[in-house]
């Protein structure tokens, strides 16, 4: 397929700009601001802010809070007048008190704009609420890593009951036909993303069939339970070690003949890795093969595990799996952008970015193809990609955003990867943040 | 000759690709059609082939991976003596010459790389990426120690004033023993023999008894790349061998990793002057561990149970620095208990090939004997919270198992036992665990669970361990990276793959010269 033309593109990213909200166009706004726009700009300052987010929820008292962000801020050089004026109220117990509290405060209130509530029926309010505002939703279960058979066996047993707790929550909301139907036919309202690396606690790299064997029934068991409440069930995609395990293991499972006709299921593909496009000749070889009455869902996302992806690739001495620079991330995004809106209608297509020149590619490319606005879908993430879901439902398109509840605990592990995300120097918003020009914006990558 | 760029540790294999796995398994499918694999006694130009030795696959004692010649106390004698003669040429060679002799050897073993690392599956039991990490580290002993030896020669700095010239410069100290271990058959062996041989003195490597055919390939691939015949002589064998080699009279060094009781008896051996000696033997010993985590309150278990479980059941825990004691904060000991207890209860006990495998058999039938005393012991006297059980037989396996709450005086807590048992102990804090620490006899490896920079550096400074580890497994140490060994009775100190170890193989001489004359300075 052929490529939409910059034109094109430039004017629907003014257009989706355009119907952001005015009063805050960042999303970072939405964030502590100030603790944001620190970390951004100060390497050991963004460390020991991320140290301090981590360890919080396994503090036993106020008193352990405080050792712990003294413990931090130590190991930062020159700390900024207002962090300095934090440590010296550390020095009475009285300031001690005041400071841990508001400290563990803070990260509450960070949490919570990732985090919509420690499960579905906690998040229900929320949830009706995007519904109303044109946006559907995919819940992600957080939890704590999974190396324990119960653990497996937990985590199915909630992803089981969340299915039907959604099922519940949008049974009485009001139709919305953008959100429930595309080309290929209905898509479900109740829609949940799970992990295989939650499934079982014997994902093993260099032994992909361990992971396999063990969380194969618990998934099938899931795939069962999401037909018969024709729900959709997606299974997200994690670090590069597990990659060829949850590939194999959702297509086989698929392969199986009771789930030809259901249920309605998705993937994801990571631009950010060099063999995405392997990865996908894989997939659209399965679907050619695979004739299912609700087409695969693709996710397309740029990924979020690009840190430990480099970090680990240069421990090991080897070529780091995904690409090193963001441009490339953003040009591989555009290129499978074109080749999934190709291969309609075997698989449905989503497109997971915050970056508005990888929207509003796919947006282009999508008309240039001659399909109507709602055969693609786009996802945001809750709490990072709230304002441009909005502007994108207000502005006609599917929207979806990734909603992730759990408690505190086992949400740290998310919203440090977010926070890392979000104040990395090349990141999108941050780009946004610090007023770069539209033009700039969309350019190509 | 060229400079050597700067050192760079050997990648191990991306073992999470399947061409990678597909390379590996190929190799070990035309390893088997080769055995057994015959390995002589090898003296210079001499190879006397023999069977008296045979080493066997853990995981099927049935099948012979190699047979040996057993040196005798008369071959002892003539590979010491070839190793002398030697030395006067291979010490002259210029340091860099050596260096690049053993960078070539480095290069022979990544030629056989994915063969060698079968050949440490069959022979040793080492599940697949402990054997690549195995060759891999033999790699990076040759290409460190080269590079480190030249450094070496260079001598170093001392203060100079007008009218004379002061030098200090290391000379090779000799012959050198290297008596070797079967837990890293490569590496090891390799690793204390490259030390020897780049800073000029020659070895006679005297392997353990289970791994014969690992050491013919490391003293093939040294040299083919161009260490003389003379300097370097395979002597297989068992005890009786190694004994004989270390009590020589012309033997200058004895480089030994293995047991402390071997460890002390060569330093008896070594203290005692054989009559005619010239020179005082040094011993560079690496002996047992016994080695602890501590897991702190604010641990993140999520992270912590995969280490400790990978740090106390790889390879079956049969390293050195291998974990053997948790101590864990009672605020959350029971839930460290209920989530490791459930991770190591699904551990995968059985061969070293299969791919998955985490805990391979142990090697050798005393091992598993041993192994099983201890447990029952722990079973009788404190809670056994997990055991994962592998097939019964014919291989040497040994069930992984976590006991809790031994008695303080448990002789569990306290020997080495080097295999799958982890015990796992409640304490009030952070500083009881450090006392608990300190009271060992051993220090060699040890770790710490804990997100308080506070806490961290109060452990640093008070555990006597060579290598800790903070808030990660405790090991799979990288030369260079990690430079290891350990202190007390664990070693003599030093550290094999770190920056002074070479200093244990030279002696060092410094020359002053007057260079005034007639009152002038010439």
């Amino acid at each position: 397929m052929a490529g939409p033309t910059d034109a094109d593109i430039l004017e629907i990213g003014r257009s989706i700009r355009d119907a952001l909200p005015a009063a805050s166009r960042s999303p970072l706004k939405a964030l502590d601001a100030k603790a944001m726009d620190l970390a951004t700009a100060d390497a050991d300052l963004r460390a020991a802010l991320f140290r301090f987010v981590d360890v919080v929820p396994a503090c036993r008292s106020v008193d352990d809070v405080v050792a712990h962000l003294s413990g931090f801020l130590d190991e930062v050089g020159e700390r900024p007048p207002p962090l300095d004026a934090a440590m010296r109220m550390g020095s009475s117990r009285a300031g001690r008190q005041a400071l841990g509290r508001a400290a563990a405060a803070g990260v509450r209130h960070m949490a919570h704009r990732f985090i919509v509530g420690e499960s579905a029926h906690d998040a229900t309010r929320t949830l009706t609420g995007l519904w109303r505002d044109g946006i559907a939703s995919s819940v992600d279960l957080l939890g704590e890593a999974t190396v324990t058979p119960a653990e497996a066996e937990q985590y199915a047993a909630r992803c089981a009951n969340e299915l039907e707790v959604l099922t519940a929550v949008y049974r009485p909301l009001p139709e919305r036909p953008l959100l429930e139907h595309d080309a290929a036919g209905p898509v479900p309202r109740a829609n949940l993303s799970v992990k295989v690396s939650a499934l079982t606690p014997l994902l093993r790299p260099d032994a992909p069939e361990r992971g396999k064997r063990d969380a194969g029934p618990r998934l099938r068991e899931l795939l069962r339970h999401a037909k018969r409440l024709g729900a959709h069930l997606h299974i997200d995609m994690e670090s590069y070690d597990s990659r060829e395990a949850v590939v194999e293991l959702v297509l086989e499972l698929l392969s199986e003949p009771e789930f030809a006709d259901g249920p309605s299921a998705g993937i994801v593909l990571q631009a950010y890795l060099r063999d995405a496009p392997d990865t996908l000749d894989v997939v659209e070889t399965w679907a050619r093969a695979t004739p299912r009455s609700s087409p695969l869902v693709v996710r397309l996302v740029k990924g979020a595990y690009w840190d430990h992806e480099v970090v680990e690739a240069r421990q090991h001495g080897w070529s780091a799996p995904v690409f090193e620079e963001k441009a490339e991330s953003d040009r591989a995004f555009e290129r499978l952008t074109l080749r999934l809106l190709d291969m309609r209608p075997l698989v449905r297509v989503a497109i997971a970015s915050h970056n508005l020149r990888s929207v509003a590619h796919a947006i282009a490319a999508n008309r240039a193809a001659g399909a109507p606005d709602d055969d693609i879908e786009l996802q945001v993430l809750r709490g990072l990609g709230d304002d441009l879901g909005h502007a994108l439902a207000r502005s006609g398109f599917r929207v979806r955003s990734y909603c992730p509840v759990g408690d505190l605990v086992s949400g740290m592990a998310y919203l440090v990867r977010r926070l890392l995300e979000n104040t990395a120097n090349e990141s999108f918003l941050a780009a946004d943040h610090a007023g770069a020009a539209l033009e700039d914006l969309l350019a190509r990558p | 000759m060229p400079d050597l760029p700067p050192f760079r540790n050997e990648p191990v294999l991306e073992l999470r690709r399947a061409s990678e796995r597909g390379t590996l398994t190929d190799a070990l499918g035309e390893l088997d059609a080769r055995l057994p694999l015959r390995v002589p006694v090898w003296i210079g130009d001499d190879r006397r082939d023999g069977a008296e030795l045979v080493s066997t696959d853990p995981a099927a004692p049935d099948r012979v991976v190699a047979t040996a010649a057993i040196g005798t106390a008369a071959e002892a004698e003539q590979a010491v003596a070839t190793a002398r003669d030697a030395l006067d040429s291979w010490s002259r060679t210029p340091a860099e010459e050596r260096a690049h002799a053993l960078v070539r050897a480095a290069g022979r073993l990544r030629i056989r790389r994915a063969e060698l690392a079968a050949l440490a599956v069959r022979e040793c039991g080492k599940p697949w990426a402990e054997a690549d990490a195995d060759i891999c580290e033999a790699i990076d002993f040759l290409e460190y120690y080269a590079r480190g030896a030249i450094e070496l020669d260079r001598g170093a700095a001392l203060v100079q004033v007008p009218g004379e010239r002061n030098a200090l410069r290391y000379a090779p100290r000799g012959v050198t023993a290297v008596i070797a271990p079967w837990n890293f058959p490569l590496a090891i062996p390799l690793g204390m023999t490259a030390a020897a041989l780049a800073t000029g003195n020659t070895a006679v490597l005297k392997p353990a008894e289970q791994a014969p055919g690992c050491a013919l390939a490391l003293v093939e691939a040294l040299r083919e790349g161009g260490v003389p015949a003379g300097a370097i002589a395979l002597l297989p064998g068992a005890g009786e061998t190694g004994a004989a080699l270390a009590a020589h009279r012309d033997v200058a060094t004895i480089a030994f990793t293995g047991s402390g009781a071997v460890g002390l008896e060569l330093m008896r051996t070594a203290a005692t002057l054989p009559d005619g000696a010239r020179q005082l033997t040094r011993v560079v010993a690496e002996m047992g561990g016994k080695n602890c985590v501590i897991v702190d309150a604010d641990a993140d278990l999520d992270d912590a149970v995969p280490a400790i479980a990978q740090s106390a059941f790889a390879y079956a825990g049969q390293k050195c620095s291998a974990a053997s004691r948790i101590l864990v904060h009672e605020a959350i000991a029971d839930v460290l208990l209920e989530r490791l207890g459930g991770a190591v209860g699904v551990l995968e006990v059985g061969p070293a090939d299969t791919w998955g495998t985490d805990v391979p058999p142990v090697i050798e039938r005393e091992a598993q004997e041993r192994v099983e005393r201890y447990a029952r012991i722990a079973a009788a006297q404190g809670d056994v919270v997990a055991e994962a059980t592998g097939p019964g037989g014919p291989g040497w396996y040994v069930p992984a198992r976590v006991v809790a709450d031994l008695p303080a005086d448990s002789e569990v807590l306290r020997d080495e036992i080097f295999g799958p048992l982890l015990t796992v102990e409640r304490v009030s804090g952070v500083e009881e665990a450090c006392e608990r620490v300190d009271a060992l006899p051993f220090a060699l490896t040890g770790g710490l669970f804990s997100r308080n920079p506070h806490v961290v550096e109060e452990v640093v400074r008070r555990t006597p361990v060579g290598n800790l580890y903070v808030n990660r497994a405790i090991t799979g140490a990288m030369v260079g990276r990690q430079p290891f060994g350990g202190n007390r009775l664990s070693g003599t100190g030093t550290k094999a793959g770190g920056p002074g170890y070479l200093l244990q193989f030279v002696e060092p001489r410094v020359v002053t010269e007057n260079t005034v004359r007639h009152g002038l300075v010439v």
